[in-house]
C-alpha cells in the first residue's frame, strides 16, 4: 500500500517537472517555428525571411541566460545538484576626476552607459554566451524530447476519449503514467555536461589564479623583507644596546654607583622602547583586537582610534576565515586611513553586514570626492589582495564628495 | 593585601608576584586561564587583582571576560587588567558599570615598581588606573570633544591626569605644582565641563571618565 502512494507521489511530482521540462526547453524552438510559421505564411517576396531571422536570432540571445538560470535552478531544486553559472564578472565602474565613468574599456557619461555598455561587450566575449547557447540547441532534443513524452501521453489520451476510442485513451494513459516518474530525469545529466565549466573558461580561470599567486606571492616575500627589516634595525639593535648598558652598570656599580644607576635606567628606558616599537611592527602583522575579538569589534577599536567621527555599523560577531578577516580589516585600515588624509571630510561610515553568499564591508565620507586609483596606488593594491579571496572593490568617488567604497568578499 | 595574579606566561607570573611579595603585599592565588581567574576572583575576593588579558583556552580575551564577568557577580571587586597593548574599545567596556575600582595598563608600567604598587593600592581603594595613552585617545575623540576645547592647556594636563585616576598630590607631584594650585585648576575645569566637584578623589575620577566615555 505505501509503495502504492509512493509511486503515485513519484508519477505526480514526475509528471508537473516533465511538464516545467518541456515548457523550459521548448521555449527557444517555439520561437524559431513561429518564425518559420510566419515566413512561409507571408512568402510574399523571397526576402522577406531576413527581419523574422534577425528577430527570432535577437530574441535567443536574450532569452540564452534566462533559461539557462532556470535550467540551473531546477536541477538544483529538484536534485540539489549546485552548477556554478560561471559568467565573467563585470570590473568595477569607476568615476574619473573629470567626471566621466570608465568601464575598463570606454568612456561614458552616466554609469548607467557605462555599465550598460560594459555588459553588452562582457556578453559578447564571454564564452559562456556561446556554451548556453550551443546548451538551449541540446537541451530541446535531449531534455524537451523525453520530457514531453507525459503530457504527450496524456493529449494522446484526452484525444482517443474525444473519439470515444478507449484503446487510444488507455495507451495514452499508460505511457504518461509509466514514463512521468523517469521523463524528467535527463534534465540533471544534460544540465550538469553542457551548462558547466567548459574547457576555456577553466583556461581563463587558470590563467587569473596563476597572475593572483604570483602577486601574493612577491607581496608576501616583500613583507616579510619589511618585517625582518623593522626587528634587525629596531628590537634586535635595543635589546643589544640595553645588554651593553646593562654590563656597564654591572661594571661601574663598586666605583661609580651614581653612573651605573643612570646607566639602569637608560636600559629601562631601552626597554620600554623596544616594547613600544615590537607592539607597533605587531599590530601591522595581525592587530591583537583582531585576534581577540574578531572583525567588527577590531574595526570598531580602529574607529575609536581616528581623529574623526567615525559610525561603524555591524550586527554580532562574524565567523570568517582568519585570513579573509585579515583582509578586509587592512583593507578597511588603508580605506580609512585615505579619508584621514586626502578627503578632509569630518565624518566616515563604516558598514559591515553578511548575506548567504558574501560579506559586503563599505566605508562612506563626506569629504570632497575625487579619489583615483592608478596601476601602482595604494587601491589596486587593495584591489589586488581582495581578488586573492575572488573579492571586489567598487568605488564611488565623483568630485565634491561624498567617496563610497565598497568591498565584496564571497564567504560560504 | 591579599591579592590574586593571573596571567599565562610563567616567567612574568612569577616576577609579578616577585615585586608584589617584595613590596609587603600576600599572594594568595594565581591563576593561568580565564576559567581559573573566574574561581579565585569569586573565591578569594581578593583586594585587589592583576589580570591578564590573553590567556587560555582560547588565547583571545579571557582574562578581560573573566574580569567582568567577576564584576558582574561582585560589582566594584577590585581589578587591574595588564595587557600588552591597551584599546579605547576595552577601556570604555571597563569603565561602562561606572563603578571605580579599576585598573587598565600596558604591561610597561611594571617597570617602574613604585608606580605600578601605587596603581595597585589605588584601585583597591575604588580609585582608578587608566594608561596614558587611552586617556589621551579618550580625550582627542569622541562626543566630548568640542566642549573640552575650551580648556587651557594646563586644565588640559590636569584632565588628563585626573583621567589616569592620580590624586591633585600626585598631579601636583607630576606638573611640578602645589596642591592648592591644583585644586584651582580642577575647581576651573570642572565649572567648564559641568561635572559637580566632589571632595572624594575616587568619585570625582569617575566623574571624569564618565563624562569622557561619553555616558
Amino acid at each position: 500500500m505505501r509503495q502504492a502512494t509512493s509511486w503515485v507521489k513519484s508519477a505526480g511530482v514526475g509528471f508537473v517537472r516533465a511538464c516545467v521540462a518541456t515548457v523550459v526547453s521548448t521555449l527557444v524552438p517555439v520561437v524559431w517555428a513561429g518564425a518559420v510559421v510566419l515566413a512561409v505564411w507571408w512568402a510574399s517576396n523571397p526576402w522577406s525571411w531576413i527581419p523574422l531571422f534577425v528577430l527570432a536570432s535577437v530574441a535567443t540571445f536574450a532569452l540564452s541566460r534566462p533559461i539557462c538560470r532556470i535550467f540551473r535552478f531546477l536541477v538544483a531544486r529538484w536534485t540539489g545538484t549546485v552548477i556554478t553559472p560561471g559568467y565573467l564578472e563585470a570590473a568595477p565602474v569607476v568615476q574619473l576626476s573629470t567626471g566621466y565613468w570608465w568601464n575598463g574599456t570606454s568612456y561614458s557619461r552616466t554609469s548607467k552607459e557605462a555599465r550598460e555598455d560594459q555588459e553588452l561587450r562582457l556578453r559578447w566575449r564571454d564564452p559562456a554566451t556561446w556554451r548556453d547557447l550551443r546548451f538551449l540547441g541540446i537541451a530541446a532534443i535531449a531534455v524537451g524530447v523525453p520530457a514531453a513524452i507525459p503530457p504527450a501521453g496524456i493529449a494522446v489520451a484526452v484525444l482517443g476519449f474525444s473519439r470515444s476510442t478507449a484503446a487510444l485513451t488507455v495507451l495514452g494513459l499508460v505511457v504518461a503514467i509509466a514514463a512521468a516518474p523517469y521523463a524528467w530525469r535527463s534534465v540533471e545529466p544534460v544540465t550538469v555536461r553542457f551548462l558547466g565549466a567548459s574547457a576555456a573558461m577553466l583556461a581563463d580561470r587558470v590563467g587569473e589564479l596563476t597572475a593572483q599567486r604570483a602577486d601574493t606571492t612577491v607581496a608576501q616575500a616583500a613583507e616579510i623583507r619589511r618585517i625582518e627589516r623593522d626587528l634587525h634595525d629596531g628590537a634586535q639593535a635595543r635589546l643589544v644596546a640595553l645588554g651593553l648598558s646593562l654590563a656597564t652598570a654591572e661594571k661601574l656599580m663598586e666605583t661609580d654607583p651614581s653612573q651605573a644607576r643612570a646607566l639602569l635606567r637608560d636600559a629601562r628606558a631601552g626597554a620600554a622602547m623596544s616594547l613600544t616599537e615590537l607592539r607597533e611592527l605587531v599590530k601591522g602583522i595581525s592587530p591583537p583586537v583582531l585576534n581577540e575579538r574578531g572583525l567588527v569589534d577590531a574595526v570598531r577599536a580602529l574607529a575609536l582610534d581616528l581623529p574623526l567621527d567615525v559610525s561603524v555599523d555591524a550586527g554580532g560577531r562574524l565567523h570568517l576565515d582568519p585570513p579573509i578577516e585579515s583582509a578586509l580589516y587592512f583593507g578597511v585600515a588603508e580605506l580609512v586611513t585615505n579619508v584621514v588624509k586626502h578627503a578632509r571630510a569630518t565624518r566616515a561610515r563604516i558598514s559591515i553586514a553578511r548575506d548567504d553568499a558574501d560579506i559586503v564591508v563599505e566605508v562612506e565620507d563626506n569629504g570632497r570626492g575625487g579619489a583615483e586609483t592608478s596601476a601602482d596606488g595604494g587601491l589596486a593594491g587593495l584591489r589586488r589582495r581582495l581578488a586573492v579571496f575572488d573579492g571586489t572593490l567598487e568605488i564611488t568617488s565623483p568630485v565634491g564628495g561624498p567617496t563610497r567604497v565598497k568591498m565584496v568578499v564571497p564567504c560560504e | 593585601m591579599r591579592i590574586v595574579v593571573a596571567e599565562d606566561l610563567y616567567l612574568l607570573r612569577d616576577g609579578m608576584v616577585r615585586l608584589i611579595e617584595a613590596y609587603g603585599h600576600e599572594v594568595v592565588a594565581t591563576a593561568t586561564t580565564g576559567p581559573e581567574t573566574l574561581e579565585a576572583l569569586l573565591k578569594w575576593r581578593p583586594d585587589v587583582s592583576v589580570v591578564d588579558v590573553r590567556m587560555p583556552p582560547t588565547q583571545s580575551d579571557e582574562g578581560l571576560r573573566a574580569a567582568l564577568a567577576a564584576r558582574g557577580e561582585v560589582p566594584g571587586l577590585p581589578i587591574l587588567i595588564l595587557s600588552q597593548h591597551v584599546e579605547q574599545l576595552y577601556a570604555r567596556e571597563l569603565l561602562a558599570d561606572g563603578t571605580g575600582a579599576i585598573g587598565y595598563l600596558l604591561k610597561d608600567s611594571v617597570f617602574d615598581a613604585d608606580q605600578f604598587i601605587d596603581a595597585l593600592e589605588r584601585v583597591a581603594a575604588g580609585g582608578t588606573a587608566m594608561d596614558p595613552a587611552v586617556i589621551a585617545k579618550l580625550l582627542s575623540s569622541g562626543p566630548s570633544n568640542r566642549r573640552l576645547e575650551r580648556l587651557t592647556e594646563r586644565e588640559h594636563d590636569v584632565l588628563s591626569l585626573m583621567a589616569e585616576g592620580l590624586s591633585n598630590q600626585a598631579i601636583g607631584g607630576r606638573l611640578f605644582l602645589s596642591e592648592s594650585a591644583i585644586s584651582k585648576h580642577t575647581t576651573s575645569l570642572f565649572g567648564k565641563l559641568g561635572i559637580t566637584d566632589d571632595d572624594n578623589n575616587n568619585r570625582r575620577v569617575l566623574a571624569v571618565l564618565a563624562y569622557l566615555n561619553g555616558v
